[in-house]
């Protein structure tokens, strides 16, 4: 009964505009405070502070400052040159740089707004001067942002390895398969649109083009071989893979390029504190929250309700699929595998399903809502860059989103898309 | 005055936050390189691990000084200001009430840890890492406040 107004009094909270980690808090307390009374309370800050305490969360801040250190060092605007040279003749040609970049971008940052914010700042702009729509420049820029979630490494597979207690090394590497099947099918989508529409290409293809842009690039590309290597050779953890990516992109940005504007780093390693705490807290309140619903063991029973109604393994995944859509439509992605993962984990296992497939099932579709109104940041982000209405735009991302929900349908039924490279290197 | 105390309060909570961004960059990296030279710091993961609770609790505040708390404001901007207002003072008496009791527990935690030490480094006390919660929480409130008394200024009334 509990457990029921507890709920309850969570939705209240959020509708009232209450932060969700407050929200988590407060009602995590006064369910606590009703089941026992006032005795536990002394443990508050205890479970607060110890919620905290994860090492391999601290990955999240360190690839977030990695990001903040590429945007503040010339290295994004040379990952876009080299693109451009590759892929830009084709027709809507700067759409294709943006979902191609988008791709590389994700190699090294990790986060879908920092990639949207620094990727969107320069493509967004070019895009509107050369006559794309500017609701298309940011549904494009927007949707291959998403996208980027996949492919490692990714701040949302790091929060679901934590709480699901599986192998984030294991969930980048199922990430890579579906994330380039994906941008390949989005510069499809973007095309068909860009031939429809008359959107021009870029300056021809040219081999002392592409070479040029390429030696300028070269030591950017060295930022993923560096990261990327480490951490799947298994020569260091992912962790310490996001502290490589730190000092990789401080070298690199500030003796290489020489470029490292320090103001811009100083203001973009404040957003990206702000970004980790933000999720930080949630978890360290949802861990108050966790406590009381596994005292009354709710992942259990709700396993088990779920799993007397049905058992296949098609329709669990249908089910859960739907449910963690709806779920977007209305929560940020980090709150939502904070909040409702540590829930179903049970029933997954139950069930019969991988956990690490099923986390990049949930990270994707997490990540899908990211583009649907009302609570989409990533769509919000390219927005405000582009000035332009979020109904308007998300009208024209309903070709993207779509190419989305098709990778989705692909990597919950077809497990062998994400899974493959996990099962051939390390099972 | 609530905007003198938000510019003095964010410039102090951006250099505590970055300035724990940058040791928890340096502690890893150290640690990795003490490791791969074959001398492991004992006490590396735990004091990282207490580097990101500090930035968690200081960064939290800061975040609430910019209002950048994951939140779902659509319903309660669209009501009406005569229902609006009322809104807005519950929702802040509630954030308010949850880190006041926070911070309130933790300084009992604080007294009841008084004379233990770290595990792995035994002369740092138990009471300076977890003074992370009381002061994290008093600033979360001061911060809240805050921002929530110059958005009420700004506008007429609160977002």
């Amino acid at each position: 009964m509990t457990a029921l107004w507890l709920i309850l009094g969570l939705l209240a909270l959020v509708l009232l505009d209450v932060p969700i980690a407050v929200a988590l808090g407060l009602s995590a307390v006064a369910a606590m405070a009703l089941e026992t009374g006032l005795r536990d309370l002394p443990n508050i800050p205890l479970t607060l502070f110890d919620g905290a305490v994860k090492f391999s969360l601290i990955a999240v801040p360190l690839f977030i400052l990695a990001g903040s250190i590429m945007n503040a060092s010339g290295i994004s605007r040379r990952l876009i040159a080299l693109t451009s040279s590759l892929i830009g003749f084709v027709r809507g040609g700067l759409a294709m740089v943006t979902i191609g970049t988008s791709l590389f971008f994700a190699e090294i940052s990790g986060s879908a707004v920092a990639d949207v914010a620094a990727l969107g700042s320069v493509l967004i702009p070019s895009m509107k001067r050369k006559g794309y729509s500017k609701e298309f420049a940011a549904a494009v820029t927007s949707s291959a942002s998403t996208l980027a979630v996949i492919i490692p490494p990714s701040i949302p597979m790091i929060l679901y390895a934590v709480m699901a207690g599986t192998s984030v090394v294991e969930l980048f590497v199922a990430g890579i398969v579906p994330g380039v099947v994906g941008g390949l099918l989005l510069m499809g989508a973007a095309y068909r649109i860009a031939v429809r529409r008359g959107f021009p290409s870029e300056a021809a293809f040219r081999w002392p083009a592409v070479k040029s842009s390429f030696r300028d690039a070269a030591w950017a590309l060295l930022l993923p071989v560096i990261i990327l290597g480490g951490i799947f050779s298994g020569w260091v953890t992912a962790t310490e893979g996001a502290g490589l990516a730190v000092v990789a992109a401080a070298v690199i940005g500030g003796l290489v390029y020489r470029e490292l504007d320090w103001r811009r780093l100083w203001t973009s390693a404040v957003e990206g504190g702000i970004q980790t705490a933000v999720v930080m807290l949630l978890v360290s309140t949802s861990a108050l929250l966790g406590e009381y619903l596994t005292a009354m063991q709710v992942p259990q029973k709700f396993a088990a309700e779920l799993l007397a109604f049905t058992d296949s393994q098609l329709a669990i995944l249908a089910l859960l699929n739907v449910f963690f859509l709806l779920i977007g439509l209305f929560l940020h992605s980090a709150a939502a595998i904070i909040l409702v993962v540590p829930i179903v984990m049970p029933l997954v296992h139950q069930a019969g399903i991988d956990p690490v497939h099923f986390g990049l099932v949930v990270t994707l579709n997490l990540g899908i809502g990211q583009q649907t109104p009302p609570v989409a940041s990533v769509l919000l982000t390219a927005c405000s860059i582009a000035k332009a209405g979020i109904w308007d735009v998300s009208r024209v991302n309903i070709a993207f989103i779509g190419v989305l929900l098709f990778v989705l349908l692909l990597v919950t039924y077809l497990p062998a898309i994400p899974m493959a490279l996990v099962e051939l290197f390390y099972r | 005055m609530a905007r003198r105390i938000r510019v003095r309060l964010d410039r102090c909570l951006q250099v505590a936050v970055v300035g724990i961004m940058a040791a928890l960059a340096l502690l890893v990296v150290v640690g990795v390189a003490s490791r791969k030279l074959g001398y492991s710091l004992v006490w590396y993961d735990e004091v990282a691990a207490i580097l990101l609770a500090w930035l968690t609790y200081y960064g939290a505040a800061l975040a609430a000084l910019h209002r950048a708390h994951l939140g779902f404001p659509n319903l309660v901007r669209r009501a009406p200001p005569s229902v609006r207002r009322p809104l807005v003072i519950l929702r802040e008496a509630l954030i308010v009430g949850f880190f006041a009791l926070a911070g309130w527990m933790g300084l009992d935690l604080l007294a009841a840890l008084g004379g233990t030490f770290l595990v792995s480094l035994p002369w740092l006390p138990s009471g300076i890492v977890y003074s992370a919660i009381p002061i994290g929480a008093a600033l979360f409130v001061v911060a809240e406040v805050a921002a929530a008394v110059e958005g009420w200024q700004r506008v007429g009334e609160a977002a």
